[in-house]
């Protein structure tokens, strides 16, 4: 994303260095992204058909929680907003009733076309656009070289595969070189620490601490598998499956090819054979060899010190519940390229803007995951000790626009209704608030969300007709 | 429903087949054309590029109407100008793929939807001479189709190096008929004479090469009978006779 925003490759441009390390094999789950990957590819210049014919990918339309509340429930949090959502809150004039469907499905055409394993869009529709709000599930393994490939033979990155051995620095403590294996020192103005868990620069070199929120998540654990699907036209889930169980949950995430699963869960609550087995029986007693991944939830207590800033899992991780790994990622490579300074005396400065910015954003996502679990009604000691009285606030309002003020929040207030009304979450009537002229806009929107849903359901082609036409035909860019 | 049946000189010994299309075959305000007949075309219709609903892809259609089903060339049974469109003249004829051996090459037939009002007994053209042997009609219709086949190939690569060459751009059309009623046509595409004008000599050496610039030259040209057409609409609101 910098290369791309920055193409003076002359000598008074921006060089951009890619150093890879042969050892590091990479993680290899985390294959959920977040819609903002759309104009991410799109902006550094990657073809939509391309990356979904290259990466085995299929399009995420949002997340379904299959049994969070009592083990019986289901809801949807979709990446399309609940409609008429930039003027007005509708939430309240749905709470007060009479429901006719459940929040999700009474104010968002999307949970429709999820239900049938739909594609957001058509043959006929461009690139990276669509009909409803998307995002993709991807083949990490595959995701990575592919966009290597791309930075280094269209938006001119150089790419080292070496080994960081020791970091040179000034007497401020700056990062003047990075010295490797193979004895060639790399000198560079701005060092991004991507070295993942091993976050070589930020933690080994900056002693930057870790803040772990395991009291806040419970998460510490990962069974991951990968299986094939039962038939050839099984159908290609629109969503990131999340089932909960008895410590923890299980993603499920279609790809065209395959299936990714795991399970997450708290060594806290549960052993690692108890939980091989709660995966087995997900997977209807099938035969697994699975891999264990640990997962250390928390995230850097700064993320920009001097000239180097952490992007990635070396600046910060959490549950993959909403996929919010690589949507961190984008928006760190984003905001590097808006606060980039043109001169070294600027980057305290930008430093300081990055650091607050995203202390605020590792911290909402904690609060939004942990938001996921407060409610449930679940009995197994995992669920019992994630039990927490909600906000009061949100008793007495229902999220909007104002209590999210930042610019580009992670999660917005849509996301906060989304999971709280799907999790039954009751507040308090306050007819005070409510109005009669936007109690019948309510109604005409719930109708109107209806009539759209049956629509597209009747036009749009199931992920798996869509995928496989892409294929042959691709996509157009116009 | 249509029914298809390959064409043999025993069975259809005494078919007849009515040359003029039905308002079945008619009933459609854009129709798929191939290069070959874009001079013809030239003559009375627009044409613009659209994207087919099975494949994304872009393809000529020429235009004849402006709400589903309108074809304002067709009227009473006739079709008004001396050219149609020959996705819509190769009615009732179709290709299918013969029944073969694993492995042979895969080979057409000539086949006949029997379910179509064109098919006659009474009058109309005969497919074969009393002695079994194909008559000029037949001939002609086998070597149409033939040439549809070639045709759509060459339609669909022409669009797509245009596309490639980022000369087709989205167009909305808004026309306003006589009754003051307006129309937008959505989905339509046509050459972005812009970005003609930004091609690489190499780019163009390739389209004149593959005759590309000739086809695309006919298909601007084209885009005059656009407001024929909202002639021809205006024509039928305000009933004056055709």
């Amino acid at each position: 994303m910098l290369a791309a925003r920055f193409p003076n490759r002359g000598p008074d441009g921006i060089s951009v260095t890619l150093i890879e390390s042969r050892l590091q094999p990479p993680i290899g789950v985390g294959e959920g992204t977040w819609p903002t990957i759309r104009s991410t590819l799109k902006q550094i210049g990657v073809s939509e058909t391309d990356f979904l014919r290259e990466c085995d990918a299929s399009f995420k339309q949002g997340s379904k929680f299959v049994g969070w509340l009592n083990g019986t429930d289901a809801y949807y949090h979709p990446f399309t907003l609940p409609i008429d959502y930039i003027d007005r809150n509708l939430a309240p004039y749905w709470l007060e009733g009479p429901r006719t469907a459940n929040f999700a499905d009474s104010l968002c055409f999307q949970t429709r076309l999820c239900d049938r394993s739909l594609a957001p869009k058509l043959i006929t529709t461009p690139e990276y656009a669509g009909v409803a709000n998307y995002a993709y599930h991807l083949d990490a393994g595959k995701f990575a070289p592919f966009l290597q490939k791309h930075c280094v033979e269209k938006l001119g990155v150089t790419h080292v595969l070496d080994e960081i051995v020791s970091v040179d620095c000034d007497a401020d403590g700056s990062i003047l070189q990075l010295r490797t294996k193979s004895g060639t020192p790399l000198p560079g103005d701005l060092f991004v620490d991507c070295s993942g868990f091993a976050a070589l620069l930020i933690g080994k070199h900056c002693n930057v601490p870790f803040i772990p929120c395991k009291d806040t998540l419970f998460i510490d654990k990962a069974l991951a598998v990968q299986v094939s699907y039962d038939s050839e036209d099984a159908p290609i889930a629109s969503i990131t499956l999340s089932t909960a169980q008895s410590a923890g949950w299980i993603w499920d995430i279609g790809l065209t090819t395959r299936r990714g699963v795991g399970y997450v869960y708290s060594s806290n609550h549960t052993t690692e054979e108890a939980a091989a087995n709660e995966l087995r029986s997900y997977l209807g007693g099938r035969d697994i060899s699975y891999r264990s991944i640990n997962i250390n939830s928390g995230y850097r207590r700064e993320f920009w010190v001097g000239n180097c800033v952490a992007v990635g899992l070396s600046a910060g991780f959490l549950e993959p519940l909403e996929a919010s790994a690589i949507v961190m990622a984008e928006l760190s490579a984003k905001s590097i390229g808006e606060l980039l300074p043109g001169f070294r005396s600027g980057l305290p400065q930008a430093a300081r803007i990055f650091n607050e910015m995203f202390q605020h954003r590792w911290q909402r996502i904690v609060e939004f995951l942990k938001l996921h679990y407060v409610l449930s009604r679940r009995t197994e000691p995992f669920w019992i000790d994630n039990r927490q009285a909600v906000p009061d606030y949100w008793r007495q309002h229902s999220p909007w626009h104002e209590d999210f003020s930042h610019r580009e929040e992670v999660f917005s207030a849509a996301s906060f209704q989304y999971v709280l009304y799907g999790m039954g979450f009751e507040p308090e009537p306050l007819p005070w608030l409510l109005n009669e002229a936007d109690r019948i806009r309510a109604r005409e929107k719930m109708a109107e969300t209806a009539r759209h849903a049956a629509n597209l359901q009747a036009g749009l082609p199931t992920n798996r007709d869509l995928l496989g036409r892409i294929r042959k035909y691709g996509l157009q860019k116009i | 429903m249509t029914e298809l049946v390959v064409i043999n000189s025993q069975t259809h010994l005494n078919l007849r087949v009515s040359p003029h299309p039905s308002s079945a075959t008619a009933g459609m305000n854009a129709v798929s054309v191939i290069p070959m007949e874009l001079p013809r075309l030239l003559a009375h219709y627009p044409v613009f590029f659209l994207k087919s609903q099975e494949s994304g892809r872009f393809e000529p259609v020429a235009l004849l109407g402006f709400n589903e089903g309108e074809n304002l060339f067709y009227a009473n049974g006739r079709w008004e100008v001396d050219y149609v469109p020959l996705q819509i003249q190769r009615h009732p004829f179709s290709l299918v793929r013969r029944q073969e051996l694993v492995g042979a090459a895969a080979a057409l037939d000539l086949a006949i939807d029997m379910s179509s009002p064109q098919i006659r007994t009474d009058e109309g053209e005969r497919l074969f001479s009393a002695d079994g042997t194909a008559t000029k009609f037949l001939e002609d219709r086998a070597s149409m189709m033939q040439a549809l086949v070639t045709g759509s190939n060459e339609a669909f690569n022409f669009a797509g190096k245009l596309a490639e060459f980022g000369l087709l751009e989205s167009v909305q059309i808004k026309v306003e008929f006589v009754d003051r009623s307006e129309k937008k046509l959505q989905g339509l595409y046509w050459i972005a004479t812009a970005a003609l004008q930004k091609l690489t000599a190499a780019q163009l050496v390739e389209l004149r090469d593959r005759k590309y610039l000739e086809w695309l030259y006919f298909q601007m040209a084209s885009l005059a009978h656009v407001s024929g057409l909202v002639a021809r609409k205006n024509r039928l609101i305000s009933g004056v006779a055709r």
